[in-house]
């Protein structure tokens, strides 16, 4: 706009003509739809979600020359790392019986949950050219978000069992393992309730993205990923806390499954499916309030 | 606004009914103060905070207008008038600061703008822009040559977007876009872009559009063009509704307009805005059904 604004043509208006309209077939555009019409119309995009997943699984390592192997590689590093910190240095994982695979569920788990979480909670502020370009239910850029993780994920569990086999003192396979496909099942549910509330909250406050990692990195020292719970018996509140802590549900059941022969206990389950299935539900409740605000500039 | 005693009584159903709609743009301006001069041990730790500042700039201001079906609607207006946010705001990409739009149908914004993710190859991207706008994947079958065809860029059609030239991307944009058949449809003037070839290509499928479509809002700053193809235009003036009428009847007096502005006169020029407004009648929309109606 030019700088010289002329004096504000303040005096002539124009003449309002009442004008009668019939309304009654015209929908507002880009209103919000009933939250079960919203659900039935995610459910009509699940094409466009599974095909965003999987495309941006496709191509999202390419900048390295090592490609899709660094979805494996990275956590195998990580878990590297925390064993040559807490296993060598440290000495943490004393008196846990086969530490070194208590370690690699604990730490492939958890990384899962970390980078599904980050990636989700900016699955609306990152993808803002695509909100302006088309109209669609919005959450179904997280669901998107969410399965492409668990799609680049299904070689991190396989890489998981391989570690837990091969490194002494190896595991037998056994049935039980199968129970790894509903911990990773409430699992997914639970980081894309999450998911569904950060990318809410990042839209309207780009700050919020800010505090994620460092909440992400207090809630893996939180998660038992390297010492046993039981370091906390002098701290009865504190073990407490823990043992409500929905992540730490899921390495505790994936390792009670995986390696001690355990089913895990009722408690636990129920816990983790509680806080699965209250955060899906509050979350698209959440998400679903703000769809008219996704297109917004900030 | 003066009331006038007339009721305007609209028979039928419109296609798009905008009632008042404004929009304000919240964003940040560089602070230019530095006279202010606080003590000297706060100014780095002031100037690290708060260097720039929340500034609400108008786009648009309040706005009715009711169009119905077979109406063609040309835009037109200086550069930075509003006609591009009134365009986002009929299409629904931006949500409006006040007041509502309201439509038959989802109306489809066909544009360059539409922008789609840089690291997947072109074909990827139709697949992906199409399934965005909710085809099914035998409609896109049924498309996708016809949209590589139009868009012109074979064998790179394999190639990430991001190693395409503006020209290619844009392209590729408009032939995803222009893959379905709307019954409200939007144009933005930016189509205009891009070498002869494909200029007529993309008026030959713009004509094929605006032939099925029922109902067109049109910017552009090509009058002839708006000529051609509006049965109504509008102009606007920042952010403002200036005239609304006969296209033939509306250019004449933008034209004049112009052509004061761009001989210094910004006196005549303001007089003539101002005998326009004056003469302008708007829209005061009520629903009939209002009763039954909610907003939500």
């Amino acid at each position: 706009m030019s700088t010289e604004t002329p004096a504000k043509p303040q005096g002539p208006q124009p003449t309002a003509v009442a004008t009668s309209v019939n309304l009654r077939d015209l929908r507002r555009v880009g209103a919000r739809p009933p939250l079960l019409d919203y659900l039935v119309s995610l459910w009509d995009y699940r094409h466009f979600v599974y095909y965003d997943a999987q495309a941006r699984v496709q191509t999202g390592n390419e900048q390295d020359k090592l490609g899709r192997a660094w979805l494996v590689l990275s956590p195998l590093l990580n878990g590297l790392m925390f064993y040559l910190i807490m296993g060598v240095l440290l000495k943490s994982g004393h008196g846990i019986e086969n530490f070194v695979a208590y370690l690699v569920i604990g730490v492939f788990l958890f990384q899962m949950s970390s980078r599904a979480i980050s990636v989700s909670s900016r699955a609306i502020a990152g993808n803002k050219n695509v909100i302006h370009a088309f109209q669609f239910p919005r959450a179904s850029l997280v669901l998107a978000a969410n399965l492409r993780e668990l799609f680049a994920n299904i070689p991190v569990l396989i890489t998981m069992l391989v570690l837990v086999i091969v490194l002494p003192p190896a595991e037998e396979i056994s049935l039980r393992w199968l129970m790894l496909v509903p911990v990773v099942g409430l699992q997914f549910l639970f980081n894309l309730g999450l998911g569904l509330i950060l990318a809410r909250l990042v839209s309207m406050f780009n700050d919020v993205n800010q505090l994620i990692s460092y909440a992400l990195r207090l809630w893996m020292y939180m998660s038992c990923l390297f010492f046993s719970i039981d370091k906390f018996d002098s701290v009865p509140w504190l073990k407490n806390v823990m043992e409500y802590n929905p992540l730490y549900n899921v390495v505790h059941l994936a390792r009670e499954n995986v390696l001690y022969g355990s089913f895990g206990g009722w408690r636990a389950w129920a816990i983790l499916a509680l806080w699965s299935l209250a955060t899906l539900a509050i979350g698209m409740v959440f998400f679903w309030k703000g769809e008219e605000s996704y297109g917004r500039e900030l | 606004m003066a009331e006038s005693s007339d009721l305007n009584f609209i028979e039928g159903t419109p296609a798009v009914v905008i009632d008042k709609v404004s929009m304000t743009y919240r964003t940040t301006s560089r602070s230019r103060d530095g006279s202010s001069a606080p003590a000297v041990r706060w100014k780095g730790f002031r100037s690290a905070v708060s260097r720039t500042k929340a500034v609400e700039v108008p786009a648009l201001k309040e706005l009715s207008l009711v169009v119905e079906h077979g109406e063609s609607v040309g835009v037109i207006g200086r550069n930075g008038s509003g006609k591009s946010t009134l365009l986002k705001l009929v299409g629904g990409q931006v949500p409006p600061t006040s007041g509502a739009v309201y439509a038959t149908s989802t109306p489809v914004m066909l544009g360059v703008n539409a922008a789609l993710i840089p690291g997947l190859s072109g074909d990827q991207n139709i697949v992906l822009g199409c399934l965005a706008m909710g085809m099914t994947h035998q409609q896109i079958d049924a498309k996708y040559d016809a949209i590589v065809e139009l868009s012109g860029l074979e064998e790179a059609i394999r190639m990430p977007m991001k190693s395409y030239s503006a020209g290619m991307s844009s392209r590729l944009r408009f032939a995803i876009a222009a893959s379905i058949d709307p019954e409200i449809l939007i144009i933005d003037e930016a189509l205009n872009t891009g070498d002869a070839q494909f200029k007529d290509r993309t008026r030959k499928k713009m004509l094929e559009l605006l032939g099925q479509a029922g109902t067109v809002f049109l910017v552009s700053h090509s009058m002839p063009t708006i000529k051609e193809l509006c049965n109504r235009a509008i102009w606007i003036d920042q952010g403002e509704l200036i005239a609304d009428g006969e296209p033939d009847h509306i250019i004449k007096w933008y034209r004049m307009f112009t052509q004061k502005l761009a001989e210094g006169d910004r006196f005549g020029a303001m007089k003539l805005r101002r005998r326009m407004i004056n003469d302008l009648e708007v829209a005061d929309v009520a629903d009939r059904n209002s009763l039954r109606r909610s907003r939500a």
